[in-house]
Parts: structure tokens; C-alpha cells; sequence
């Protein structure tokens, strides 16, 4: 047992599966406030790397300040979203609100690559392509920037549920009614919690979109992020971080032993049976509210 | 239900007008390039496109072929085989003598249908490799070297410009479907011929993580890797190459590495690694000349400018110039109208084409629609792609015990 | 005034159980179902080929998902993996020599036993949590496919249908593949409406509604939650088949990727929940639409209506039918049948306002 190739496999995982909470974070943010799952957010996802990539390359910005331009059009993305689409989708069947998301991720995949030309562009954050290496293990720069923003981004949200807005937002997503009853404005709570999703949707698009080039294919990573959405619990953020790290090491420990055997990537096996799992042993999660409803 | 009746004679009437249009003589030659522009093989297929229809322009504005103009269907499928059926019935009823799917999925629905339609169908850089056995598959040519050509060349580059395959460790790192798999048994073939160590790495679809599978290349210390990849993976692949200590100059890739790709990895970063090659790049070239002249300038390019001249796009140029190659030796044997069975015929005639200097010189045959397997090897440089070697072709007996083999498996399951 | 009636009233239950209620409704279904039979005559080989073909073996599909989905209430998200499961039994089975009657038959049920493992899900949760597990299956379903070389096909990954008689009539050629596809939806058709007034029917609704009160009821979740599984599933899988017989002529794992279990939810739901004539319409709108806007846009272009890159006609139809599917959430939930049932009811007591059905 090569003791290098695992903590390298372990450590490469776990900042991949950081990268993953990022647009999981986009998912649970939406879920806490309104119960809505957002399958529209890889899309979004893919949409802010095209709002950067406009910035820096077409606009000619620097990238901090195309990078903030994105995030202020990804919260008003999501306000609107929100104010057109989901909240007359209130007490509507889940099925019905799935689907319109997923109508909404159609439709984005369209509008993007449509505007703005199919083929990938390339977006460059300036991170150092060399890894870092400790002794035997390989760790990926890439990676690890973008490990450390999500979890400063989860930090931040964290914190930020401690503030006065934060307070509002916690009530609106324990219980709609007796929000409004207390003066609390349950439409705007939410319309935030989409405009967050938005902003949190742009760190992801950056990074993904500096690793892999921008292209539709981005909305793909919807499916990660929703093995760490349901292996964390819908609405707890802090899952996110927790559920980030274990689908990232899985995803990369199981595979790296697995796959030479198997002569086949099993990643999205894993990935799969993650979901699959959780969902027959412990539906809400791992930190979820346990309010679902059983059979 | 009245108006629906309604739709249909209508549908009906504008169906009826297909055909007799169809019917003149003095008709354009159409090709019908339907192509997934919206889904799995958008990376591509702009620049493709876009190549071809120049290229058509530039035909059209020489004055056709012997008076004839050719026109361009275009739709795009999605990458759906129900819609790609669906617009290559209709372009079939338009007067279609020629299809070009750019997928492999719609190309393989319509195996079947262009053979009793007798339709000519390139499958460029993509669909069947077993297609190249004419005799089996009289209507489709694969028209550039199949995966395995390329497999079998990339490997014999290593061979003798890279220090030899004795003894060698060589990765190949796929996308994980049929596609990456494809050059699989290939390789093992030569591996026990030239006594070299093959390990094959799969990575998950669509590849924009891949860590893991690169530190496990990495302990395997390979002299030299393959990538077998498409789209955005591409690049993720290489930078994870580069990370994992590999030198540039070791990193080979299958045709599907172009420049979008060399700027996601960096210009400077990718410098040195090195490409199969099925259509030469860059505008330095005589129809490229006169696309520039004739088509662009004037204003009457398909897209945007500085996709001229890029590897896809190039690719797109030579499809069409084989193509109407074919259909100008058609028409010289059999005069118009062309259709299906005489553009074949045009194909089978084709001896040594080269497309000006633009690709390497090919020939088609009955029993050979693959028209050689050549190719050759370029190296990003920084700029741009450069070849290194000559046109050349490996191998290729390995490859045709391959085509062999499943085309006798197609014959058998009809 | 076409209906020749003022309203749907029943004096008995005999009435009341009939299949069509409503006499003009009947033989409008015969009409259909006429012009259905004589399609080969009067349509062109290309909507009959192109259109209507996949149309009809396409709403057979959504039929079985909307048993599942619309009367049974259980959401799936993989239901392309189970059609794939039927459409790669079928087609091994046929060149193991065994007659496609039978071949269907063992693709149905192969289906339906993993489409039950799908169900093994639906006991524990349900709602989103069954959109993700099926959807998580789905996955899973389109992995053992790509990755074993024994069911996908080996190098090529295709396999092309043998030539196969179905009761005694060979599957060959456009009119013969045709009345088999109609032959499969009308059976499918048949089945879900005369589901819908059975004890089992009534079960799966109860089921439906509140599964805690069709327990209390007599009415065992258990069973008929996997029952319902068990019997979409058969019909799915069988569709799977003549998809492949029918249609494609060969199958590759890309026919039956997750993609495509978003579309026969969209016809399911653009349709309208649970109800037939809806799967008809929902499969025509999400197979036809677009189809029909990228033919349109095209001649839009070319006759220089539209003006823009070419790059961006391409994806207008993909704009355009996201924006459709949300535009049916939004504004009509319970989708086109309910749009054809308002047309119904006005005219059912025209030239009068208030109808009573």
C-alpha cells in the first residue's frame, strides 16, 4: 500500500469536493429560505463564467473587476429569477417546481453558448499550473484556491445567517407564515437567498471555468453538487462543507483503487451510490432538518 | 381535428413540391450538413461549419462545378438521433446526395437508412471506423484516418522519433465511453509486437475533473502519454499531465486538441505537446489563400474572421474540398444530375487529392473508404501548431484486422 | 351543438363507467384512430417516418411514465434507463434466436424487475428524494451499459436490430413499422385508460393522494407502489423495445442518456399529469417542437427574416422550448390537456356558458 498515492488521492479529493460545495452552496442557500431545489444551478454556474469571460475578454476588465460585475448581475439574475419564475410556483407539486427549473437550465444553456459562441473560451485566473509537492503528494494549485474559496464562501454564509438579515432569512426558512405574522417580508427573504445563490454561482464559475474552459458543459456539474447537496442535508450549510469533503475524497480514493480493476471510471458510480445510499438510510442527510415526511 | 387535417395537406403540398423540385436537372448539387450545434460536439462544430460553408462559398463563387452551384442544408440535431433522423429524411426529400452528422450517436441511427437510401454519408473524425471497408459499407466514408489510424501513428511517431517504443511505458488516458475505448485493442496489438508496457487510464465523462486518475498515471511513470479526449476534458488532461511531471514534449493527443484548448492551458504551458493531424492549420495554404480573397474580404464568410484558419475549421475546408473533388469526378463520368450512386462512384474515383497542398494525399477505393489513414504529427509552439513530420501512415495492417472484424460483426447482425 | 348534448349527466353507473361517457368523444376516438390506420396512405414517407412513427412510440413511453407519475404519483427520473433495459434485452434476445413476440415480452418483464429495484426507493421516500435516487440510478443503469462490452456491443458500441418477423409479418420497411408502433400504442392506450377504472386504477390514486389514508383504508402501499412500478416499467421496457425495433434499427447507450429521461418528464408534465390523451399531446410537443422551431428558424434565415449568426439560430430552439416548458409551469400546470379539456368543455354545451361535466 503506497501510503504517498493515498493522502495524495485524499487530499486532491478532498479540495475537488470543496470545489463541489461551491455550487452546492448555490442549491442550499435557494432550499433553506424556500424549499425550491434549484437544478438550474449548474447552469448558473456556467452562465456567471460567460458573464466573467465577457468581462475580461471582451470588455477588456481586469479580472477583479469583471469578477465583481458578475457577481452584481448574478444577484440580479437571481432576484428576478426568483420574482418571475418560482414565487408563483408557491404550493405548486415539487414535481412541477423540479421541472421548471429544469426548463430554466434549458433554456440558459440556449441563451449563453447562443450569444456568445459555442466553442469553450478560456478564462485565466493567473494561478500557477505547478503543484505544490510535499514529499510524495502532488497537490494542485487550482484546486486549493479554489478549496479555500469555498470555504471562505461557506464561512461567510455561515456568518452571515448570524446577522440581522441572517436572523430573517433562518425564520423565513423554519416556517413561512409565522414569518409574515412577525413583519417579516418572506418575498424579499427569499429573493436574497436567490440573489446569494447567484454570487455564490460566480466564485464557482470562475474556478471551474479557469480549470476546464468555459463552455455549456459546466451546467454538468450540477450532478456533484447534488450528491453533496442530499448527502449534507438540503438545508444546512454547514453539510455543504462537510458533505463537500467526503464525496471528494470517495469520489477520488474508491475510484483510484477501484478503477484499474474495473477498466472504468466509477467516479460518477460513487457518486451515484453516495446519493442512492443516503437517500435510503438517512433522507434528510447528514445535517438536514429531519422534517421529511416518510412513507 | 379540421385544422389538423389542414396542417397535414399543407405538410403534404410542401412535401409534393420537394420532390419535383428535385427532379430538374439544371439543380444545385446539395449537401446536407446536419450537425449537433447545441450539444455534446459544440466544441467543434462552429468552427467546422463554418469552414465548410466558406468553402462551398468559395466553390459557388468560382462558378461552381461545371456550372453547378452547391448548397448547403444546415439544421442543427442536438446530438439526437430522433431529430438527426428526422432532418435527414427531409434533406433527403430537398434533393441531399451527401450527409455530414459531425456525431457519432446520429451518425450510427442513420447506418442503416442512408445504405438503402443509397446516400452518401462522410463520417469525418467521428462514427464508425469500420466504415472504411467500402464493400461493407458502400455509402459512408470515413474519408480521414480512423481512431485506429491515429492510434497506430501517434504510437509510431514514438517509435521512431521519440526513442523507440522497446521497453516503454506509455499511459493512454481516455474519456470514459466507446470513443476513448476505441483505440483500445490497437494498441495492445502493437504493444505486443513492439514489446512496450500499454496501461489505459479512464477518466469520468465529461472529464472536468481528473485528478485522481493522474496521480495514478503518475506512479506508473510513463515515458509518453496519449490522451483520448474531447471538448473542455482536453485541456483539464494535459494541465494534469504537466502537473503530474510529464514534459510537454511526451504529451500525444488523438485530433481533437486545437487551439481553444492550448489557450486553457496556458500558451506557455502547452508549448511542445504534440498532436495527430488529419488537415493541415493555418491560412498559409492555397484554398485558405483564396478563402481569404474570394470569400472573406468581400464579407461573405459563414462566421466570425479569426476562426479562419483554426484546426477545426481546416477540417471543415478539406471535408468539403474532398467532397466536391468527388462530386467534379462524378459529374465528369456521368453528368447530372449526381446522385448518391454517382457521387459515390465520384469518391471511389478519387486518386491522390491532396486539396492543394492542404492534407495528405488520398485515395479512395471500394474496399477502402478510409482513403489511406494518413496523417501526421503537429507541436504546439506557443502560437500556434506546427507539424513535425511529414504525412505519413502506420501500421496499417493492424488497423484493417480491426475494420475487418467489426465490419464482419455489422454483416452478421443485419 | 357538436356534441349534441347540454352536459354530461349520468342516470346510471353503467353510464357513469363507460370508457367515453360522452358519444361524440367516442367517435371522434374512432375518427383518430381511422386516420391513424390510414396514415400510410395519404402521408408522405417523411412525416410518416419522421413524425408520426416516433410520435407514436414516444407517447406509448410517456403513457407508461405517466401511470407511474400521473395516477400512481411516484416521480422517475430515470425512466430512459428502463426503456434502455428493454431495448438491450430485446435486442440480445432477438439474436439469441428467440422471436421478438416472446423478445418483448422478456424485455418488459426484464425492465420491470430492475424498474422494481427503481421502486425499492419510492417505499422509503419520496417527492424530490425520489427525483434524485431514480435520477441517481439513472446514472448507474447508463454505466453497466457503457462499461460492459457484452450488453453495449463491444468497439462500436452498436447494435443493429436483426431482421425479425412480428407475427409473421417482417419488420421491414416504413409501413410495416409503422402499424407495429401504432399497434404497441394503441395496446398502451388501452391499457392506462382502462387502468384508470379498475380496483387497481383506484388503488394507485388512493396511493396518490395520501399513501397514510389509502393504508388506513385497506389499500397496502407496500404493494401497490411497487406493483405500479412493476407494471410502468413492463410498459416502458416494451417501449424501449420498439423504439429500437421500430425506429432507430440500432441502439448505442447515447439513445437512452439522462437527457432523455428529462424529456419524458417534460411530456409527461407538458401533457398534463396522469392523463392520455395529455401523454399524446406532451410527447408531440416535446419531440415535434423542436424539430418543428429548428425547420422554421431555418427557413426564417433563409429567407432573410433573420438576420443573426448562425451560432445563435442554432440555439434558438433550445431557447425556445426551455422557455415553453417554463411557460406551461407557470401558466398552464396541469398542461395541454387541460387546455384541450377547457376547448371540450365550451364546446360540449356551445353555443350556452355554463357547462357541468
Amino acid at each position: 500500500m503506497d501510503i504517498g498515492y493515498f493522502l495524495e488521492l485524499l487530499i486532491n479529493g478532498a479540495l475537488t469536493g470543496l470545489m463541489y460545495s461551491l455550487v452546492a452552496l448555490g442549491i442550499v442557500l435557494i432550499y433553506k429560505s424556500s424549499g425550491v431545489p434549484n437544478l438550474a444551478q449548474g447552469a448558473m454556474v456556467m452562465i456567471s463564467a460567460y458573464l466573467i469571460w465577457v468581462g475580461v475578454s471582451l470588455a477588456g476588465l481586469p479580472m477583479i473587476v469583471a469578477l465583481a460585475l458578475a457577481v452584481v448581475g448574478m444577484f440580479l439574475f437571481g432576484l428576478l429569477a426568483e420574482r418571475l419564475l418560482l414565487r408563483k410556483m408557491v404550493g405548486q407539486p415539487i414535481i412541477m417546481i423540479v421541472m421548471l427549473t429544469l426548463g430554466l437550465e434549458i433554456f440558459l444553456r440556449g441563451l449563453g453558448p447562443g450569444l456568445l459562441g459555442a466553442a469553450p473560451k478560456s478564462l485565466d485566473l493567473g494561478i500557477d499550473l505547478m503543484p505544490i509537492i510535499i514529499g510524495e503528494v502532488f497537490i494542485n494549485r487550482a484546486y486549493l484556491v479554489g478549496a479555500v474559496v469555498a470555504v471562505v464562501m461557506i464561512v461567510l454564509s455561515l456568518l452571515f445567517f448570524r446577522t440581522r438579515l441572517g436572523t430573517k432569512l433562518r425564520a423565513v426558512s423554519d416556517d413561512h407564515v409565522s414569518s409574515w405574522s412577525v413583519g417579516i417580508s418572506v418575498e424579499r427573504a427569499i429573493g436574497i437567498s436567490w440573489g446569494l445563490a447567484g454570487a455564490s454561482a460566480v466564485a464557482a464559475g470562475a474556478l471551474w471555468g479557469s480549470v476546464q474552459g468555459v463552455d455549456w458543459t459546466l451546467s454538468m456539474l450540477l450532478f456533484p453538487a447534488v450528491a453533496v447537496v442530499i448527502l449534507g442535508g438540503l438545508d444546512s450549510i454547514y453539510g455543504v462543507l462537510v458533505a463537500g469533503l467526503i464525496v471528494g475524497i470517495l469520489g477520488s480514493v474508491i475510484p483510484g483503487y477501484v478503477d484499474p480493476i474495473v477498466g472504468g471510471g466509477t467516479r460518477d458510480v460513487v457518486t451515484s451510490l453516495i446519493i442512492l445510499l443516503t437517500i435510503i438510510f438517512r433522507p434528510h442527510g447528514m445535517f438536514g432538518r429531519e422534517d421529511i415526511e416518510r412513507v | 381535428m379540421k385544422s389538423f387535417l389542414k396542417g397535414l395537406a399543407g405538410a403534404a403540398s410542401i412535401a409534393a413540391i420537394g420532390i419535383s423540385g428535385a427532379a430538374k436537372a439544371d439543380e444545385p448539387i446539395r449537401f446536407a450538413l446536419l450537425q449537433d450545434f447545441t450539444a455534446v460536439y459544440t466544441f467543434v462544430t462552429d468552427e467546422y461549419n463554418q469552414g465548410q460553408r466558406d468553402y462551398i462559398e468559395l466553390v459557388n463563387r468560382e462558378g461552381g462545378l461545371n456550372g453547378h452551384e452547391i448548397e448547403a442544408i444546415i439544421r442543427d440535431t442536438g446530438n439526437e438521433p430522433q431529430r438527426g433522423i428526422e432532418a435527414y429524411n427531409r434533406a433527403r426529400r430537398e434533393g441531399a446526395i451527401l450527409v455530414d452528422f459531425l456525431s457519432t450517436p446520429v451518425s450510427r441511427a442513420a447506418v442503416n437508412r442512408v445504405l438503402d437510401d443509397e446516400v452518401v454519408m462522410i463520417t469525418v473524425l467521428h462514427g464508425r471506423g469500420d466504415a472504411s471497408d467500402g464493400t461493407t459499407f458502400p455509402y459512408i466514408f470515413p474519408m480521414m484516418a480512423t481512431y485506429w489510424s491515429q492510434a497506430t501513428l501517434l504510437l509510431d511517431y514514438i517509435d521512431r522519433e521519440q526513442g523507440g517504443l522497446e521497453g516503454k511505458r506509455i499511459a493512454h488516458v481516455y474519456i470514459d465511453s466507446p470513443f476513448g475505448r476505441e483505440p483500445v485493442p490497437v494498441m495492445e496489438e502493437l504493444a505486443q509486437r513492439k514489446d512496450f508496457e500499454l496501461r489505459t487510464y479512464a477518466y469520468p465523462s465529461p472529464g472536468n475533473e481528473q485528478s485522481a486518475t493522474w496521480s495514478d498515471v503518475r506512479r506508473f511513470r510513463p515515458d509518453h502519454v496519449i490522451l483520448w479526449g474531447a471538448g473542455g476534458g482536453q485541456a483539464v488532461s494535459v494541465r494534469e499531465a504537466i502537473r503530474n511531471g510529464i514534459p510537454q514534449e511526451n504529451i500525444l493527443s488523438v485530433v481533437w486538441m486545437a487551439e481553444t484548448d492550448a489557450r486553457t492551458i496556458g500558451e506557455e504551458r502547452a508549448t511542445g505537446i504534440k498532436r495527430f493531424e488529419a488537415v493541415a492549420t493555418g491560412t498559409d495554404l492555397p484554398i485558405m489563400q483564396r478563402i481569404l480573397e474570394e470569400v472573406i474580404e468581400p464579407g461573405h464568410g459563414a462566421g466570425p474572421s479569426e476562426n479562419v484558419g483554426t484546426t477545426y475549421y481546416n477540417i471543415g475546408v478539406a471535408s468539403m474540398a474532398v467532397a466536391t473533388e468527388a462530386a467534379r469526378l462524378a459529374l465528369e463520368e456521368h453528368g447530372a444530375p449526381l446522385t448518391g450512386t454517382s457521387l459515390r462512384d465520384g469518391f471511389r474515383m478519387i486518386r491522390d487529392f491532396d486539396a492543394e497542398g492542404m492534407m495528405p494525399p488520398v485515395s479512395f477505393a471500394e474496399d477502402d473508404h478510409q482513403g489511406g489513414g494518413y496523417g501526421r504529427v503537429s507541436r504546439w509552439n506557443g502560437e500556434a501548431w506546427e507539424a513535425v513530420t511529414d504525412w505519413f501512415t502506420a501500421h496499417q495492417d493492424i488497423v484493417w484486422e480491426e475494420i475487418e472484424k467489426d465490419a464482419a460483426g455489422f454483416r452478421e447482425g443485419r | 351543438m357538436f356534441y349534441r348534448l347540454s352536459g354530461v349527466h349520468h342516470t346510471r353507473y353503467e353510464t357513469a363507467r363507460r370508457i367515453w361517457p360522452v358519444p361524440a368523444d367516442r367517435r371522434m376516438v374512432y375518427l383518430v384512430l381511422a386516420l391513424a390506420v390510414a396514415a400510410p396512405l395519404y402521408m408522405s414517407d417523411l412525416y410518416l417516418t419522421s413524425y408520426m412513427l416516433p410520435w407514436l412510440i414516444w407517447s406509448a413511453a410517456a403513457l407508461s411514465l405517466t401511470l407511474l407519475m400521473g395516477i400512481a404519483g411516484q416521480l422517475h427520473f430515470g425512466f430512459a434507463a428502463v426503456m434502455a433495459i428493454g431495448a438491450y434485452t430485446s435486442i440480445h434476445l432477438t439474436r439469441a434466436g428467440v422471436p421478438l413476440e416472446l423478445a418483448l415480452i422478456g424485455a418488459g418483464l426484464v425492465a420491470a424487475g430492475i424498474g422494481c429495484i427503481f421502486g425499492a426507493a419510492a417505499l422509503r421516500v419520496k417527492g424530490l428524494y425520489l427525483v434524485m435516487a431514480t435520477l441517481a440510478m439513472q446514472y448507474l443503469v447508463d454505466w453497466t451499459i457503457i462499461n460492459v462490452p457484452a450488453i453495449s456491443g463491444g468497439a462500436q458500441a452498436t447494435l443493429s436490430t436483426p431482421s425479425v418477423t412480428f407475427l409473421f409479418v417482417p419488420l421491414r420497411g416504413d409501413t410495416a413499422l409503422y402499424y407495429g408502433a401504432l399497434l404497441w400504442a394503441v395496446i398502451v392506450t388501452m391499457l392506462v385508460l382502462n387502468i384508470k377504472r379498475t380496483s387497481f386504477g383506484r388503488a394507485l390514486v388512493a396511493i396518490r393522494d395520501k399513501d397514510f389514508a389509502a393504508a388506513v383504508i385497506g389499500v397496502n402501499p407496500f404493494k401497490y407502489k411497487l406493483l405500479a412500478f412493476f407494471t410502468s416499467s413492463f410498459l416502458g421496457g416494451v417501449s424501449g423495445a420498439v423504439l429500437a425495433f421500430c425506429y432507430y434499427q440500432a441502439v448505442t447507450p447515447e439513445q437512452f442518456g439522462f437527457n432523455v429521461s428529462i424529456q419524458l418528464v417534460a411530456m409527461v408534465l407538458v401533457g398534463g399529469l396522469g392523463s392520455v390523451i395529455g401523454a399524446y399531446l406532451g410527447a408531440g410537443f416535446v419531440l415535434l417542437m423542436p424539430i418543428v422551431l429548428t425547420n422554421v428558424v431555418a427557413y426564417m434565415a433563409i429567407a432573410g427574416w433573420l438576420s443573426v449568426s448562425s451560432n445563435l439560430l442554432a440555439h434558438i430552439p433550445l431557447m425556445v422550448y426551455g422557455g415553453l416548458i417554463v411557460g406551461f409551469i407557470l401558466f398552464e400546470p396541469l398542461g395541454l390537456a387541460k387546455i384541450y379539456d377547457n376547448v371540450r368543455k365550451y364546446f360540449l354545451v356551445w353555443p350556452f356558458r355554463h357547462t357541468q361535466s
